[in-house]
């Protein structure tokens, strides 16, 4: 069965310009995911990884080089039409939650669906809270971001990142700033998504993390050095019991 | 259509969930729109009492009086004293001044039955109250008789009788100025303060025979001479027919100075203009400030909201907002803010002038302009501040947005 191509970069590189510095975040990036994949992005830290994501997920743009998501030519859209992109394409998922404050979980999660232009979705309020069910926050709808743990806010910040329905979920180390055992709980989140066919393109620093996705692509200094399958995938079950393992002296 | 009413409501959330700027923004504006409906209301009222009361010397007043100079900071009488004569002759021949008065001013003590006070005595003729539009509460007037056989009545001010004759009717009674007893034949109506801030019911009035017999013993100059013109559009022609008659009258040659002056009503209240115009102005800059300073509460308020709300925006921006949808938003929002702000700022106004005219007994009309000028003003603030720094963080990449610092 020929896959469909879901993301494709071309030389894609972004400099960033500091008066006379120039950063180099990314360069000549060639890169091919297609749909269903769920793939793990790690190197260290100042490699480009986020820089990456948020130009795959229309937050930013390219200094040269070309970005195609489902066939569209990105780079040629204007300001409106990637803020549909972003909107009905992608669910973004930041490692600092991005959620408004004073806000409840609900409001947070229906957010994308006020923005949208297509008419699809016509009971906003019922969608958001199946996405809240979906990440296993049935029981906390009401409560405003402020008043949940970093765990829960992450699961909000997913819950919006699925609520429209996108095909693309874009994670930047979502696990960052949760204990090992929510980590796993999120990872294992993701497979279920991915099972379910989203692509997901996930940001993390923590190998048992990156375990759970089908591929990896290993970056530095802006540049791709590995780009493998994983052959022994993680699941949840499996970590869990790597966790409860004594630490080895 | 849908749109605007989920972007609408999205508005009054942000409104809700941020309360406390909400208030201290609103507050801002309050304080602008009030301070400036109350300095622009008090300025006007302060114009429009001096006017009224010029007017309610008669609109068509002209005082004829001996030319003076002003010498080393006093009044120097230059011509001889206008008198008898002058005003026999102007009786007689004008056409265009059909009530004329001769007014003797002096300060004299005004003794009661219940106390005593120091006060100015205008011998006048009956004309006086025609003249000057006096109108009577108790008694009467006295008469053109009475003037001319020169009769011992007097009519008193509210200020006079209240100190005189507290809570009694003084019509009938008996008062000494300067050791002559007069009867009070009528009682004032009440006017207030003059337009220089005088008390207008502070007097009393007597035949100028009288005063001239009595209190001077002998005959000599008037004060001056009080005419009113045949009416308004005709101020102009008295004057120049009274000074033809008078220069004719004292001898003046063709080319010397006239040694009298006239002053109309319709000078007078030019004089006061200016006065009450600076008092505007300087009210004016009072209102300015408190703009000034309403505005850059809402500036402050503003401005330290940035980050955080460019950061909302980048959130916004980054699920799929678009820039209209942002600015859409922020407009409302100002919008919103300045209008209830500015409404309760003009009923705090409303209120505060009330309040001051209930304390001072001093009325403010409230100036419709002022409430224009001050919800104008504040709209722009609130708007320019609350929807310019949206506007420039709505262009914004949405990753520059959301790591905005
Ligand atoms: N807005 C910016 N202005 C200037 N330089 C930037 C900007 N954003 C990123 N950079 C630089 O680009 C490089 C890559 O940054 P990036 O955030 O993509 O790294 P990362 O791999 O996500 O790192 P981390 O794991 O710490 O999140 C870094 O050297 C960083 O300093
Ligand atoms: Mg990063």
């Amino acid at each position: 069965m020929p896959s469909k191509k879901v993301i494709e970069t071309k030389k894609l590189s972004r400099i960033f310009k500091n008066g006379e510095i120039e950063v180099h975040a990314l360069t000549d990036v060639d890169m091919v995911i297609e749909e269903g994949e769920f793939v793990a992005i790690m190197g260290a830290s100042g490699s480009g990884k986020s820089t990456l994501l948020h130009i795959i997920g229309c937050l930013d743009r390219p200094t040269s080089g070309e970005y195609n998501l489902d066939d569209v030519r990105v780079n040629e859209l204007d300001k409106n039409k990637l803020a549909d992109v972003r909107n009905q394409k992608i669910g973004f998922i930041f490692q600092s939650y991005n959620l408004l404050s004073r806000t409840t979980a609900l409001e947070n999660v229906e957010l994308p669906l006020i923005y949208d232009r297509t008419g699809q979705f016509s009971n906003t309020k019922e969608l958001a809270k199946k996405a809240l069910e979906q990440v296993g926050l049935a029981d906390r709808i009401y409560h405003k971001t402020n008043e949940l743990s970093g765990g829960q806010q992450q699961r909000v910040a997913i819950a919006r990142a699925l609520v429209n329905n996108p095909a693309l979920i874009l994670a930047d180390e979502p696990t960052g700033n949760l204990d090992s055992k929510s980590s796993i709980d999120i990872a294992d989140l993701f497979v279920q998504l991915n099972n379910k066919g989203k692509t997901i393109v996930m940001i993390t620093h923590e190998p048992e993390i990156a375990q759970f996705a089908k591929r990896m692509i290993y970056l530095r200094d802006g540049r791709i050095i590995s780009d493998k399958i994983i052959e022994d995938r993680s699941t949840k079950e499996f970590a869990l019991k790597e966790l409860e393992k004594p630490v080895t002296p | 259509m849908k749109r605007f009413l989920k972007i609408f409501k999205v508005a009054f959330q942000s409104i809700n969930k941020n309360r406390t700027r909400s208030l201290l923004t609103m507050l801002g504006i309050i304080i602008g729109v009030g301070a400036v409906i109350m300095t622009i209301s008090a300025g006007e009222g302060a114009t429009l009492q001096v006017q009224n009361q010029i007017s309610g010397l008669g609109t068509n007043l002209l005082m004829i009086q001996t030319k003076s100079e002003h010498k080393a900071g006093i009044n120097v009488r230059m011509g001889r004293p206008i008198d008898k004569k002058d005003f026999d002759m102007l009786q007689k021949n004008s056409v265009w001044m059909p009530q004329l008065s001769p007014l003797v001013a002096i300060g004299a003590q005004a003794i009661g039955p219940n106390g005593y006070m120091s006060t100015t005595v205008y011998g006048v003729s009956y004309d006086y109250f025609y003249i000057t539009s006096r109108e009577i509460e108790l008694g009467s007037f006295f008469t053109e008789e009475d003037v001319k056989t020169a009769k011992k009545y007097c009519v008193i001010g509210e200020t006079i009788r209240e100190e005189l004759f507290p809570g009694q009717d003084p019509v009938g009674r008996q008062i000494r100025i300067d050791k002559v007893p007069f009867t009070v034949v009528g009682l004032l109506k009440e006017e207030g303060t003059g337009g220089m801030g005088q008390d207008m019911d502070d007097i009393v009035v007597a035949p100028y025979t009288t005063i001239q017999n009595r209190l001077f013993g002998h005959q000599r100059g008037y004060n001056l001479i009080m005419a009113s013109a045949l009416s308004e559009d005709h101020i102009a022609d008295a004057k120049i027919e009274a000074t033809e008659l008078l220069r004719e009258s004292h001898k003046i040659k063709a080319g010397d100075e006239d040694d009298f002056e006239i002053t109309t009503q319709i000078e007078l209240q030019e004089i006061t203009g200016n006065i009450t115009g600076i008092l505007t102005i300087l009210l004016g800059a009072v209102a300015s400030i408190s703009l000034i300073v309403g505005g850059i509460g809402i500036m402050n308020i503003m401005l330290v909201s940035v980050t955080e709300r460019t950061r909302e925006i980048g959130t916004r921006l980054a699920i799929g907002a678009r820039e209209s949808d942002i600015l859409t938003q922020f407009l409302i929002e100002a919008i919103v803010l300045s209008l209830v702000g500015g409404l309760l700022g003009i009923v705090f106004g409303i209120i505060g002038n009330q309040i001051i005219y209930k304390a001072t007994d001093f009325f403010i009309p409230t100036a419709v302009y002022s409430i224009l000028i001050g919800f104008g003003f504040s709209a722009l603030v609130g708007v320019a501040f609350g929807y310019f720094p949206a506007r420039k963080a709505a262009k914004l990449n949405p990753i520059d947005a959301l790591r905005y610092e």
